[in-house]
């Protein structure tokens, strides 16, 4: 008996070939990606400058920084300008060299050069830190002491200028502000895939569709008669866990409300959609499952979300732009702990859009009105 | 009114329809007879839009396409109504998919189809009768011109059955034409035209009485008899042998006019030792359903 139900379900498995390559190749390409993908290394991180020193001590410092491979530096003009390039999320880290730097250096009155670290990203943060600790390494400084010639040299010196740290955003670099946002994102996706992943493949399986498609119901009817509900239920759903996030995990206050809501409606509209897509290409609602994890998991690993993107090869990288939870990371990291400026926020939000418009767009067009 | 000319569907290499052509005026019962696997829930799924034609022309009451879809019903072999919803739920639903709102209408329509002490009860928790019924008044809601049952009346006890076709009968009676695939003979007997389906292609059709014919040049014989594998062999061996069938006691022959009735006789007693009275009588529908089948098979 036991032998013969084990023998039907092999057959059952065998016999729906969809299913069956969406358990064998989509773990192995999967697999491939993440081995390919995902670093806890990252480089070429941003990092915004701004020297006003701009001695040939100063070059030396930023050239060091720049030849570590590490950090890719780009100038700007001001020393507000650093902090509003990390809240953009145009630079990941900023370094100020003052105007006084060389006189100070001169004067051996230990000057301070600042790294700024965006502190979002707590894992980035420590990588960071540790990796412009090499600046006040000796093939950097050694050029840099200055003794009058009659001095007695000294035999372990000080650094000939300090290095400061600062930490911005986040300064803690509370490991909850970094997840929670994100960990919000994952439930949702996860609630909206489900719950319309299976709405048509359901009533498909149910028979309810033949009856449907035969009346005149038209697609625009039928395919936002599917989103639109699911979008209101995944919208409060979103909130309750937003809420259980403020209360219970002390998390930081959006900037601003009217973005969050906008964030979340178009997340929101883009997972519906999604889901319903998923529900018009699956044949069973066992193979619309199986898509929607093999939706989730990426999404969890390449939208920088655990992962910096900033540690994602760049052959890879145009891929995590194309998943929609990218945008949905940077805009709530954005909007509940670095306060970025609309303007900035801007391109996340219209992409998240242009999704939603695509996926809907092409559940229209799947949605075929025979069976 | 229905009019399809030519319709044909494939699967992959197999010919499900083959070129069907239809011509049902207003007010009729058409019974599509044939075997499963015939091409019946193809050709009915193609006429209700929902399974797309590869060839032919279709028409109904002179609509196409979308259009047409207000001026129909359907009601699937098997119950696809939402089975978490009420029978009013359900109901009000398919109404409002024709921009039926009219709760006084829909009101009507449940005591009429006896529906309405169920009113509130889910469509799941109904007995297959019930169940029915409910897909029949979620496809009348609209008060369609054109109604396509697909076997409605499978796996329905005799009872219910009869009050399904009063019902079709009083809807034929107000003008409306009733598409109904069938295998029952009895329910085929009670349509006004039919038309046998077998390997997707139309075999014979007419009134039930005409399409008897279809058999041609035939004698048909009844005796009383037990069933004997024998006596099955050896008859089916003879020339001129159409149909064996066995009813409990009753054999039927259905043979060319080239074998006598005599010859029957004698081969007959022959095997059983005994005398057979062979009553000579005329060619039922079950008759030509299976010679039409077999013949098709062969």
């Amino acid at each position: 008996m036991l032998m013969a139900i084990i023998k039907k379900e092999l057959l059952q498995l065998w016999r729906d070939p969809r299913l069956l390559a969406l358990m064998i190749v989509m773990p192995l390409v999967l697999l491939i990606l993440f081995g390919v993908a995902l670093k806890l290394e990252p480089d070429n991180v941003r990092m915004a400058y701004y020297d006003q020193d701009r001695s040939i001590f100063a070059l030396n410092i930023r050239t060091h920084l720049w030849s570590e491979g590490y950090f890719d530096l780009y100038e700007v003009d001001s020393k507000q300008q650093i902090t509003e390039e990390i809240r953009s999320g145009r630079a990941k880290a900023g370094l100020w060299i003052p105007e006084t730097f060389t006189a100070e250096l001169i004067e051996n009155e230990q000057p301070h050069v600042t790294i700024f670290v965006d502190g979002t990203m707590p894992s980035l943060t420590t990588a960071m830190k540790y990796n412009s600790d090499s600046t006040t390494d000796s093939e950097v400084t050694h050029d840099m002491y200055f003794q009058e010639p009659d001095e007695t040299p000294v035999v372990i010196a000080e650094d000939p200028f300090i290095l400061d740290v600062e930490v911005l955003f986040n300064p803690g670099e509370k490991e909850t502000w970094f997840f929670l946002p994100g960990v919000i994102g994952v439930l949702i996706m996860q609630v909206a895939l489900i719950l319309t992943g299976i709405s048509v493949v359901r009533e498909r399986e149910k028979r309810t569709l033949e009856q449907l498609l035969v009346t005149p119901v038209s697609k625009i009817s039928f395919v936002m008669g599917k989103v639109l509900p699911y979008v209101v239920i995944a919208l409060l759903d979103f909130y309750f866990i937003l809420a259980a996030g403020w209360l219970l995990f002390d998390l930081p206050q959006p900037s601003s409300h009217f973005l969050l809501f906008l964030l979340a409606l178009v997340f929101v509209a883009v997972m519906i959609a999604l889901g319903l897509l998923i529900s018009l290409l699956a044949k069973t609602q066992q193979q619309a499952m199986f898509i929607a994890i093999f939706i989730i998991v990426p999404s969890i690993l390449l939208s920088g979300f655990i992962f910096p993107l900033e540690a994602i090869p760049g052959s890879v990288r145009p891929l995590s732009y194309c998943i929609p939870f990218t945008y949905f990371v940077e805009v709530i990291r954005g909007l509940l702990i670095k306060h970025t400026l609309w303007q900035d926020l801007m391109i996340d939000y219209l992409a998240l859009m242009g999704f939603a418009v695509l996926f809907v767009g092409l559940s229209i067009i799947k949605f075929k009105r025979t069976l | 009114m229905i009019e399809a000319v030519d319709l044909t569907k494939r699967f992959g290499q197999n010919l499900a329809v083959d070129s069907v052509s239809l011509s049902i005026p207003k007010g009729q019962i058409f019974g599509l007879l044939g075997p499963n696997a015939a091409g019946k829930t193809t050709l009915i799924r193609m006429l209700c839009g929902i399974l797309k034609a590869d060839g032919g022309h279709l028409s109904i009451d002179d609509k196409t396409g979308l259009l047409a879809k207000s001026h129909y019903g359907y009601v699937a072999q098997y119950f696809g109504q939402y089975e978490e919803l009420t029978v009013w739920e359900n109901l009000k639903f398919y109404a409002q998919m024709y921009n039926v709102t009219d709760t006084a209408h829909l009101e009507q329509l449940l005591s009429r189809y006896q529906l309405d002490t169920f009113k509130h009860r889910p469509a799941g928790k109904l007995s297959g009768g019930y169940q029915r019924r409910l897909a029949l008044v979620c496809a009348v809601a609209h008060d369609p011109e054109v109604l396509f049952l697909d076997e409605p009346t499978a796996g329905i006890d005799p009872v219910t059955r009869k009050i399904l076709w009063d019902e079709f009968y009083r809807l034929s009676g107000e003008g409306k034409t009733l598409f109904v695939t069938t295998h029952y003979m009895e329910e085929a007997q009670r349509c006004h035209q039919l038309a046998f389906i077998s390997s997707g292609k139309i075999v014979a059709r007419g009134t039930p009485s005409s399409i008897i014919s279809a058999l041609g040049d035939v004698d048909v014989y009844a005796t009383h008899l037990s069933y004997q594998p024998e006596l099955r062999e050896e008859l089916s061996q003879l020339e001129g042998m159409v149909l064996l069938n066995q009813f409990g006691d009753e054999l039927r022959l259905v043979v060319r006019a080239s074998l006598s009735q005599q010859e029957l006789a004698s081969r007959i007693s022959n095997i059983t030792g005994q005398a057979s009275d062979l009553d000579k009588t005329t060619a039922n529908l079950e008759d030509v359903f299976i010679a039409l089948t077999q013949s098709r098979a062969d």
